[in-house]
């Protein structure tokens, strides 16, 4: 028998008991060397143990808990998906890339971990699997051939009872039943189980151990007289060149993923939880501050930030004000959205990136704005990072996931019902004088984010540690100018004329751009700028960004010059 | 006062480094330049330990040698809570034991991370293999304590000098070409030595992430 790298036989590859509390095990199947580690949520992933960045293996990283730290320069992948969540040398460009790290299927069952070269078979217990409680032996790493292991295995079967061997390198001797993990050509790991815990479980396990070890040094003394077969030399995939290069802009990628509502709630008085779950497997990555935009049955898009914290793909946990007095998007999510029911979102796009290098972060939310933060919060918290939040709210019963923030072990202040002057101090005193690498990330009504922008303006906070993202646009868009605009890509040269957008205007050439809010507030329409001055009118783009010239929000902002060259 | 004669990227000097460092013991360090400089095998240092091996510990006007002795030394002189090399004989032999299997790492897996990193003319397939012998019987010991509750090489529920004296070795083996991977309860044991408080690090040597549950 030879091995093959395209076996999609199901083998055991760990004990679940290798996997403690976050700890990476390093393992290997036919040839592939994994990284395997067990997240705080149970869930037990299987990867390719190689950084995707400088080739490093996993298995020296760190188990953050929803996360896999690389050691190496701190790239962080998420449970579930292998999502890329964040690039400490470009903290805010990991929203842009979709990094995804290998994985193979996995399957935790009687005590093993399982795992396949591929997903071409489902997993399917060994005969007779289904009958009882199984107990894990002490795995036997053996250096000799898989298949002399098996046949190894076979000889010690008594006279009177012989061996039973079982499809996938495997054989029942009595009352155990022995898996020969394919490590490589000349490599196996013997893992042995029980029906039922023995009586007295160490005298056990020491007494199948030294059966095994005698086994392992004879199969080995053999090994070393014949040649060694060569080694299986799997392929690895090269990193794409658009994964390896730097974007220059975040291209909206226009998937929706159809959700079904699992579960919706009141989570404080005039704000209502949607936990949005995929029909099948998981969801995409997403990075803390990210948001969706969901598909409103009457047509409208709106954008929601995901509450989630690292690595939980199962469903994202939104959160939508009840407004009495909207303009029909949140109201009819709250009104005739119900559990059961199928929304369309959008893949997240991320906004308000996290760094993760602060020596200090302070987050500062009001009302609904508490999303993203709450997200950014577990972030953190989960990686045993510094941090506080401080949430304002008219009243107490107004604080939304009140249970999701009182589990975080961070400070969490609720500021609840404070007059403007003291809210002004409240934030004056916590933020303080600046110093190095301190951050503040704001979200909430614009009255909030004008009065934090301005607090750390005076109080010497540099423009790039304040972020926030607007919700909407609340500026009166000055529409009366008239100028030409030539579509660099496209070959066209458009007039766009007073009281009309530019998007509106490329829509009218024919042309397909994307967009959301259409204020000026989501980014989605972002567009490079080769020539001419731009009169931005958004929210979306910081004052550094604006004066930079090199990007428009073509639904909102328009040209001081008379001309605008964009990169479309 | 203390003062180390420490390389390093010397395993035996970290072993001190990381005892003193858990004992939050201060100390002075003076540079002995082990490669590619040979200093230990130099006059002023032979003076100092005439087998010209590093570490070498003076405290006050007491010169001592071997990272073992020296680890006996530091948590009996200044351990005060004694848990670190307790005074029962039986335990006693038991770190001691586990004193004398440190130093046959460091003959092995030490020895062909010389010969691959510092230009040491050893026999590297002899060193690893003799590396894998030791790191089998270790990670057996490992794995049937933690099936006993123990997590440390010895009978007490805490770590003893004898976790220090064979932790940086094996931790730095890959840079001998020797691999870890089929001993994961050695690999289980790595991350509870690096979550012990006050634990340091040195180059080749990482942290772990934080186990709490209340992380």
């Amino acid at each position: 028998m030879t091995l093959s790298l395209t076996d999609s036989t199901w083998y055991p590859i760990a004990s679940s008991d290798d996997l403690p509390f976050r700890h990476v095990y390093q393992g290997q199947l036919l040839g592939r060397e994994l990284a395997v580690w067990r997240a705080d949520d149970g869930n037990v992933n299987v990867w390719e143990n190689r950084c995707l960045h400088r080739g490093v293996r996993l298995s020296i990283g760190i188990n953050e808990g929803g996360e896999l730290k690389c050691q190496y320069h701190g790239w962080r992948y998420a449970n579930r998906s292998a999502g890329c969540t964040y690039i400490p040398a470009h903290p805010a460009d990991a929203p842009a890339r979709r990094i995804q790290n290998r994985t193979y299927p996995v399957r935790e069952a009687f005590g093993l971990i399982w795992s396949a070269a591929n997903d071409d078979q489902p997993f399917q217990p060994f005969p007779g699997a289904e009958t009882g409680e199984w107990f894990p032996l002490r795995p036997i790493p053996v250096n000799a051939a898989p298949e002399d292991v098996l046949a190894g295995l076979v000889t010690l079967a008594p006279d009177d009872q012989p061996a039973d061997i079982l499809p996938g390198l495997a054989v029942r001797l009595g009352a155990a039943h022995y898996f020969v993990q394919p490590v490589d050509s000349n490599r196996a790991v013997i893992r042995g189980l029980l029906q039922g815990q023995p009586e007295d479980a160490v005298t056990t396990l020491r007494s199948y151990n030294e059966t095994l070890t005698k086994l392992r040094d004879r199969l080995e003394r053999a090994a070393r007289k014949k040649p060694a077969p060569e080694p299986l030399q799997p392929s690895f995939e090269q990193v794409s060149v658009d994964l390896a290069t730097m974007p220059d802009i975040a291209i909206p990628r226009g998937n929706t993923i159809t959700v079904v509502v699992k579960r919706k709630w009141a989570s404080a008085d005039g704000i209502i939880g949607f936990e949005l779950a995929p029909r099948e497997g998981h969801l995409p990555t997403f990075q803390p501050g990210a948001h969706i935009d969901v598909h409103l049955p009457n047509g409208l898009i709106r954008q929601y930030s995901i509450t989630n914290g690292p690595g939980e793909l199962l469903s994202y946990i939104i959160g939508v004000k009840a407004e009495s007095a909207g303009k029909g998007g949140s109201k009819i999510l709250v009104e005739s959205v119900r559990e059961g029911d199928l929304l369309s979102i959008s893949e997240p796009r991320n906004n308000f990136p996290l760094r993760r290098d602060a020596v200090r972060t302070v987050l500062i939310a009001a009302g609904i704005g508490i999303t993203p933060l709450l997200s950014m919060a577990r972030f953190l918290d989960k990686s045993s990072l510094p941090y506080e939040l401080h949430y304002f709210t008219r009243l107490g019963e107004h604080i939304a996931f009140r249970p999701e923030l009182e589990a975080l072990h961070g400070k969490v202040q609720f500021h609840t019902g404070l007059a403007r002057p003291e809210i002004a101090q409240t934030i004056s005193q916590t933020l303080g004088e600046w110093s190095h690498a301190q951050h503040v990330y704001v979200c909430g009504p614009s009255a909030l984010l004008e009065s934090v922008r301005v607090t750390a303006a005076t109080q010497g906070w540099p423009e790039e540690s304040i972020h926030f993202e607007y919700f909407k646009n609340d500026k009166v868009i000055d529409d009366s100018s008239s100028f030409e605009v030539e579509l660099a890509r496209s070959a066209m040269t458009l007039q766009v004329p007073a009281g009309k957008t530019i998007l509106e205007v490329m829509r009218e050439a024919g042309l397909q751009v994307p967009s959301s809010c259409e204020q000026g507030a989501c980014g989605t329409c972002l567009t490079g700028v080769i020539e001419g001055e731009c009169d931005h009118q958004d929210v979306y783009l910081n004052d550094t960004e604006k004066r930079a010239n090199t990007a428009i929000l073509t639904c909102v902002s328009r040209a001081k010059s008379a001309r605008l060259v964009l990169d479309i | 006062m203390i003062t180390l004669y420490d390389f390093e990227l010397s395993g035996n000097c970290y072993k001190l480094r990381l005892l003193m460092s858990i004992l939050r013991l201060r100390y002075d360090v003076i540079p002995v330049d082990f490669f590619p400089g040979r200093q230990h095998k130099s006059d002023w240092f032979l003076k100092l330990n005439p087998f010209g091996q590093l570490p070498v510990l003076k405290d006050d006007d007491l010169v001592l040698s071997d990272s073992g002795a020296i680890l006996a030394y530091l948590a009996k002189k200044y351990d005060e809570t004694g848990l670190w090399f307790p005074d029962d004989p039986a335990i006693t032999a038991e770190i001691l034991r586990w004193h004398a299997i440190a130093d046959d790492i460091t003959a092995t897996a030490s020895a062909a991370r010389l010969a691959l990193g510092f230009d040491y003319d050893f026999d590297v397939p002899k060193a690893q293999a003799g590396a894998h012998r030791i790191f089998r019987l270790m990670d057996e010991h490992l794995w049937f304590g933690e099936r006993e509750g123990r997590d440390w090489l010895c009978r007490p529920a805490h770590p003893t000098t004898a976790d220090i004296a064979c932790f940086p070795y094996v931790m730095l083996s890959e840079e001998g070409g020797i691999g870890r991977q089929d001993y994961p309860a050695l690999r289980r044991w790595c991350d509870r030595v690096r979550r012990i408080p006050g634990f340091t690090i040195m180059s080749g040597i990482f942290p772990a992430g934080r186990a709490l549950e209340q992380a």
